[in-house]
C-alpha cells in the first residue's frame, strides 16, 4: 500500500516541469519585486516625487537663470529632462543593488538556491525591475516636463529609440550596482562606492550643460561618460534637439555599457551563488 | 538511464556514501558521512552546534558542493542532478529565511511561482497549507508582524508548498517556547502520515529527536558517531545509567564490570566511565565499592534514567550542553 502510494506521488511529482524556463524564473522574480514595490507607498512615493521634485525645482529656477540657445532651443526645463532620466535611473540601479545586497545578507537569496531556476534568472528578474522603474520614473519625468512648458516632439521610431538608449543605460547600471552590491556585504561601503560614482555621473556629463560649452578636460570626461551618450540621444530624438553626437554612437556606447554592466553582475553573481 | 518505478521504491530516500567537505582553509566540518534514510521516515541528525549537522543538510540540499564522497536524494546525484534534486526537495533554514515585507499569502504564491506551478495548484497547496499550519486567519498579513513561531510555521508550509519528496529541516524549532516547538512537532508528526513524504531534521535538542524521529544520528566533530532508533540506542544502554567520573585508568574497569551479572553496558569516557546496570539504586553501593578497589579515584557520581543525552556521552564522552527545555 505504501509502496504503491509513494510511487503514485512521485509520478505526479514528476509530471512537474522539473526547472522553470529562464523567463518564466526572471518573470517570478521581477513580479515579486514589483508587487513588493507597488505594495510599498513610502517607495513608491519617493520614486515618482523625487523626479518631479528634480524637474520643479531644479529645471525651473534654473531657467530663469540660463538662456540657452544650443541643444534643445531656449528651453531649459526640456533640456534637462535626459539628465534626470538618466539621474532617476541611476537611483533605480542603486536601489535594485540594495535589493540585491538585503536579499543576500538576510539568506533570502537561499530561498532561490534550493530551487530548481536557473542561476541567471535571479540577476535577471532583478535588472528587470530596475528597468520597469526607470521606465515608469521617465514617464513620470516627461509628463512633468511637458506640463512645465518642455517642448517634446519626436515620432514613434524616436520614441522607441529614446525608449532602446534609456534601457541599455539603466541596464547597464543596474549591473554594476549589482556587482558592486555581490562584492560587499556591508550596506555603508556600498553605499560610499555608489555615491562616489553618482557626482560625476550626473555633473561631469551634457545633462545640465550643453557640451560645446564645456572646457575640453570636462568635455574629454564627458565623453567617456555613458550618460552623455544617453542625454544626447533623448534630446535628438524626442525634444527637437540637433544633438552634437552621431545617434548611432549614442546607441552603439548605451548598448555597450549594458553588456559590460551585465557581465560584470554576472561575474560577481556566479561567485556568489556558486556553491562553496 | 530511468530506473521503473517499482524499482525506484527500493532506492533509498536519502543516501550518502563517504561524503565529507573540507573547507578552504583545510576545516574538515564533515567526514566520511554514511546515510541510509528509506521513504516515509524521520531521520533526526542529533549534535552539538559545530558537529557538521547544517553541512551535512547544505550538501544534501546542493546548496554545498562535497570535496570527497557522494550523495543521492531518491535515486538523484546531489552534484550531477543538482537542478532535479531541488525539484524534489523542501527545504527550511536554522535561521528564519523570509521576505517578511510580503503576506503570509504571497510568501507561498511567490514560492509556488518559482518552481512553475500553476496558479490553481499555488492556490490550492497554498490553502490546503495555510489550513494545516494554521496561518489562514494570518495570511493577508505581512510576514514582519508574524511571532516566531508563526515564521517557522510559514517556512514550514512553503517547503511544503511544491509537494517535496523529501523534506529537510534545519534546527525547525530553534528559539522557540517550549509550546511552539510542540505545535512544530505536531505539524511534522502529521506530514509523516502522508506516507510519501521523508524528513531530515537537525536538532541540538534531545528530546526533538527522541519525540520525533525514527531513527536518530549522533553527529560530533563532523562525524556520524552512532546512528539507530532513540529506543533502542537508550535500551542498549541499560535499564538506568551510573555516570562516574573522577581519575584513574578506566580502561581496565571494563574487565571487571564485564563479569557482573547486573551491568547491562560499559563505555569508558574521558574522564570516568558509563555503566548502564538493571537498577541504579540498589546496584549503586555495589559500583561504588568496586570501582574504589580498582583504585580509580571518584569525584563525582550520577545516576540517570537513560535518555539520548546518555547515548551521547557514551559515544562522545561530552554532554550535550544546550538541551531543549525538556
Amino acid at each position: 500500500m505504501k509502496a504503491a502510494a509513494t510511487v503514485a506521488n512521485r509520478e505526479a511529482a514528476r509530471s512537474l516541469p522539473v526547472e522553470p524556463t529562464l523567463v518564466a524564473a526572471s518573470t517570478s522574480i521581477w513580479r515579486k519585486h514589483i508587487g513588493k514595490f507597488l505594495g510599498n507607498a513610502e517607495e513608491l512615493f519617493g520614486v515618482i516625487v523625487q523626479p518631479v521634485l528634480w524637474v520643479v525645482l531644479f529645471g525651473v529656477g534654473m531657467r530663469s537663470a540660463v538662456a540657452i540657445g544650443a541643444g534643445a532651443g531656449d528651453d531649459y526645463v526640456g533640456f534637462m529632462l535626459p539628465g534626470i532620466v538618466a539621474l532617476s535611473a541611476m537611483g533605480g540601479a542603486i536601489g535594485g543593488g540594495m535589493v540585491w545586497l538585503d536579499e543576500r545578507v538576510r539568506g533570502i537569496v537561499r530561498e532561490y538556491l534550493v530551487a530548481p531556476v536557473p542561476r541567471l534568472s535571479i540577476l535577471l528578474g532583478n535588472v528587470g525591475s530596475t528597468l520597469t522603474k526607470s521606465l515608469l520614473q521617465a514617464f513620470v519625468i516627461f509628463v512633468v516636463g511637458i506640463l512645465m512648458g518642455a517642448a517634446v516632439t519626436g515620432d514613434v521610431l524616436g520614441w522607441l529609440v529614446a525608449v532602446l538608449l534609456l534601457v541599455g543605460y539603466a541596464a547597464g547600471f543596474s549591473g554594476l550596482a549589482l556587482a558592486v552590491a555581490s562584492t560587499t556585504d556591508d550596506l555603508m561601503a556600498y553605499h560610499a562606492m555608489i555615491m562616489l560614482l553618482n557626482l560625476p555621473v550626473l555633473f561631469l556629463s551634457n545633462a545640465l550643460y550643453p557640451l560645446t560649452a564645456l572646457p575640453t578636460w570636462m568635455k574629454v570626461g564627458a565623453l567617456a561618460n555613458p550618460t552623455t551618450y544617453l542625454v544626447d540621444g533623448i534630446r535628438r530624438t524626442v525634444l527637437g534637439g540637433s544633438g552634437d553626437l552621431p545617434l548611432l554612437l549614442c546607441l552603439a556606447v548605451t548598448s555597450a555599457f549594458a553588456v559590460l554592466g551585465l557581465a560584470a553582475a554576472s561575474r560577481t553573481f556566479a561567485t556568489k551563488t556558486k556553491r562553496g | 538511464m530511468n530506473p521503473t518505478p517499482d524499482a525506484r521504491v527500493t532506492v533509498p530516500a536519502i543516501e550518502a556514501r563517504g561524503l565529507g567537505k573540507t573547507y578552504r582553509g583545510g576545516v574538515e566540518a564533515v567526514t566520511s558521512l554514511d546515510l541510509i534514510v528509506p521513504h516515509g521516515s524521520i531521520y533526526a541528525l542529533l549534535g552539538p552546534n559545530g558537529a557538521g549537522k547544517t553541512t551535512a543538510i547544505s550538501m544534501l540540499t546542493t546548496l554545498t558542493e562535497p570535496t570527497s564522497g557522494q550523495a543521492w536524494i531518491d535515486g538523484l546525484d546531489v552534484v550531477n542532478d543538482a537542478a532535479a534534486v531541488r525539484r524534489a526537495i523542501g527545504v527550511t533554514f536554522q535561521e528564519t529565511v523570509l521576505d517578511d515585507a510580503l503576506t503570509g499569502r504571497q510568501v507561498l504564491e511567490f514560492h509556488g511561482r518559482l518552481y512553475g506551478l500553476s496558479p490553481s495548484e499555488r492556490r490550492r497547496r497554498a490553502d490546503e497549507l495555510l489550513d494545516l499550519t494554521e496561518l489562514t486567519d494570518a495570511a493577508p498579513r505581512r510576514a514582519k508582524t508574524y511571532s516566531g513561531g508563526m515564521k517557522r510555521r510559514l517556512e514550514l508550509a512553503r517547503a511544503l508548498m511544491t509537494v517535496p519528496r523529501v523534506l529537510f529541516l534545519d534546527e525547525p524549532t530553534l528559539g522557540l517556547d517550549p509550546q511552539g516547538r510542540a505545535r512544530i512537532w505536531d505539524y511534522v508528526r502529521a506530514l509523516e502520515r502522508r506516507a510519501d513524504l521523508t524528513v531530515m531534521l537537525t536538532t541540538h535538542y534531545l528530546d526533538e529527536a527522541q519525540q520525533l524521529a525514527d531513527q536518530v544520528g549522533i553527529m560530533d566533530g563532523g562525524r556520524l558517531v552512532t546512528e539507530g532508533a532513540p529506543d533502542a540506542l537508550i535500551d542498549a544502554l541499560g535499564s538506568d545509567t551510573i555516570q562516574v567520573r573522577g581519575r584513574g585508568a578506566s580502561q581496565d574497569l571494563d574487565h571487571r564490570f564485564a563479569e557482573v551479572a547486573f551491568v547491562q553496558s560499559f563505555s569508558s569516557v574521558d574522564g570516568g566511565f558509563l555503566l548502564g546496570v538493571d537498577s541504579a539504586s540498589r546496584r549503586l553501593a555495589d559500583v561504588i565499592a568496586l570501582t574504589t578497589r580498582a583504585g580509580f579515584s571518584i569525584d563525582d557520581v550520577s545516576v540517570a534514567k537513560p535518555d539520548l543525552g546518555a547515548v551521547f556521552f557514551q559515544h562522545t564522552g561530552r554532554t550535550l550542553r544546550d538541551g531543549g527545555p525538556a
